[in-house]
């Protein structure tokens, strides 16, 4: 097992020197991605690269609302679906393709607010928690998810059936972000960011107070934790990532979107990505956003010929790899690197307690 | 200078009369004992007290001089007022340390949102505060555990962090509930040490809810007995060892020369 443990020690290296240098040579190490991916590869999974970023944008956020806040919701992708159509509608010229709405906002206008409008919306996708837990919570949340998807499909002022097309993607002065490539490097600054400030969240007394209402929601009320605040708080930010990550998705190359985009299966393979992470486990969850990511798209073709008719197996091989994780894997992913990361502590200072009766003797 | 007082706080459930009425009054600095048989309403009594249930109508509860009567819990916890539970609900899954600097949220003082716009001002306070944390959990004794995760503690260091978390808020007042349930009675002097040095240590006023009344007896100052939700006694422990109606309620009314005769005549 040695050689496992190279990696923390060079991460733990770096961050004795400065906090954020474990972060800046992560940084470096994936500025080379696309390169790496077109040369070994092709351009196509360049374009997997940035869903992936963008999954695990949407994981992370998810996350802070389940995994630190424990409140189950499953109106995520409606967030996401809200994030993306408030972008493209207010950042596309006014009459467009279709009928669409327009308001023809500068791009980066246009993003943040889309993820102030998110984080509102957040609010309200939350507002049932407050007297609403468990699995009734989450039907609560899934029918306004749901709802979100319906009215985007059922008005042609927001795309309706044919999508919204043509959305203008962002720029700096005349450089455009509107190839895989350069939008890799959007999309993946914003994960890395969306990594970094989902730790920052954990392990200060936002993050403290989440997973107290987690653990014991009438202990945490004594311990004079404003409940309803922190569990409104904990879904508005988890709607600001939503809301990013969905802005994102919108401006990314092709410039096109499609209420189908944000449908339950989506939704579905979300929780799939934060389960298999480890719920409340931030690394985990991204481990299961590249992951699930990857998997869905290999699995996308995969058919089963039955009776001379052919079966997409696809949602079959999700749905029982999802019973499968939870009755064999509960913790996920994350489980292991707790546990990884407990023995070395432990070792550590056996190893100081061992050294100091040396020095004693 | 009473520090808490009720005045005719009473909650009944459904049909159910859990607490009558009661009116206390407990004196600054003072350890106030609070005794009675199973199901007498003393937990009933501190849930109303701490905003875990809200009192019925005419109740009235002033904590510190400040009329607190439904009042949510977190406020009443921001006054001052923190307290145990009889089965402690830690934080499982957070490490100890975490367990105590949720106790220590009140006096957060940076926003919600300060992890966001200003992180460096957030790890120097969590720095202060975990120093902080980390000399209460050496007073208690849990300091080289500091980094296991509560669940993984045994029955006695479990109460202990449970005492060590309602201490971290830096409360005028503690409620204790059952601190010594489950533990040998070596143990449970032990405890009743420890909670009597603490509250020296922090100018504490102390209300607790026991079962063995020769702790109760030997540590308190004042005691009040509650027998199906009413007060029916209150006074030093001699007094109210002596008190009939006490006796009564602990072990039935003594049966009469007569009654017996005339059951026997039957």
């Amino acid at each position: 097992m040695g050689f496992l443990s190279i990696v923390p020690d060079f991460i733990e290296r770096l961050g004795k020197h400065h906090r954020l240098l474990p972060w800046l040579f992560a940084y470096a190490l994936l500025l080379p991605v696309p390169f790496v991916l077109a040369t070994l590869f092709n351009e196509y999974l360049i374009d997997l690269a940035n869903r992936i970023c963008l999954f695990i944008l949407l994981a992370v956020g998810l996350n802070i609302v389940k995994g630190f806040c424990g409140q189950v919701t499953v109106g995520h992708i409606g967030l996401y679906a809200i994030g993306a159509v408030t972008s493209a509608v207010l950042a596309l010229e006014p009459g467009g393709f279709g009928g669409a709405l327009g308001f023809g906002w500068p791009v980066w206008l246009a993003i943040p607010m889309a993820v102030l409008v998110t984080a509102f919306a957040g609010l309200i996708i939350g507002l049932p928690s407050v007297r609403l837990e468990g699995a009734y919570l989450a039907l609560a949340t899934l029918g306004l998810g749901e709802s979100v998807r319906i009215f985007i499909a059922v008005t042609p002022a927001l795309g309706s059936s044919t999508g919204l097309m043509m959305i203008p993607a962002p720029s700096i002065g005349s450089f455009v972000f509107d190839s895989f490539t350069s939008y890799y490097y959007l999309v993946m600054t914003a994960a890395l960011a969306g990594i970094y400030f989902s730790f920052s969240i954990l392990h200060s007394a936002t993050g403290r107070a989440f997973q107290a209402i987690r653990e014991d929601t009438i202990a945490a009320s004594v311990n004079g934790i404003n409940v309803v605040k922190y569990k409104l708080l904990a879904f508005v930010l988890s709607a600001i990532y939503a809301g990013l990550a969905g802005a994102l998705f919108a401006h990314m190359p092709p410039g096109y979107l499609h209420h189908n985009n944000f449908t339950v299966i989506e939704m579905v393979t979300l929780l799939l990505m934060v389960v298999l992470g480890g719920i409340g486990n931030v690394w985990g969850g991204v481990i299961g956003a590249i992951v699930v990511s990857i998997a869905y798209d290999q699995t996308k073709d995969l058919i089963f010929i039955f009776m001379d008719r052919p079966i997409v197996i696809q949602p079959l091989v999700f749905g029982l790899s999802m019973v499968l994780l939870v009755l064999f894997m509960p913790r996920g992913i994350g489980g292991w690197i707790e546990g990884f990361r407990r023995n070395r502590r432990f070792i550590r200072r056996s190893e100081e307690r061992l050294s100091g009766t040396a020095r004693n003797s | 200078m009473a520090l808490l007082e009720t005045r005719n706080l009473s909650k009944s459930f459904g049909g159910l009369q859990a607490i009558h009425e009661v009116s206390l009054k407990v004196e600054s600095n003072k350890v106030h004992g609070l005794i009675g048989p199973n199901g007498s309403g003393k937990s009933t009594f501190f849930n109303l007290l701490t905003g875990v249930y809200q009192p019925d109508k005419g109740s009235y509860i002033e904590f510190d001089n400040v009329d607190v009567t439904g009042k949510p819990a977190h406020y009443i916890a921001g006054k001052g007022l923190s307290r145990t539970f009889q089965l402690l609900r830690l934080y499982g899954e957070l490490s100890v340390l975490d367990n105590v600097l949720v106790g220590f949220h009140p006096h957060t003082k940076y926003s919600p949102f300060a992890p966001f716009f200003n992180g460096s001002e957030v790890r120097r306070q969590d720095q202060i505060v975990k120093e902080q944390m980390f000399e209460l959990l050496e007073f208690i004794g849990l300091a080289e555990h500091a980094e296991i995760p509560a669940a993984e503690l045994s029955g006695g260091q479990r109460r202990l962090l449970a005492l060590g978390r309602a201490i971290a808020m830096r409360p005028k007042m503690l409620l204790l509930d059952e601190p010594g349930a489950g533990l040998s009675p070596a143990n449970i002097d032990n405890l009743m040490d420890t909670i009597m040095t603490l509250k020296d240590r922090y100018n504490l006023t102390i209300v607790v809810v026991e079962h063995i009344l020769k702790v109760v007896m030997a540590t308190c100052d004042t005691i009040s007995v509650l027998d199906h939700g009413q007060k029916i006694s209150e006074g030093t422990p001699e007094f109210v060892k002596n008190d009939p109606a006490v006796v009564e309620a602990y072990l039935g009314r003594e049966m009469e020369d007569e009654d017996i005769r005339a059951a026997m005549n039957t």
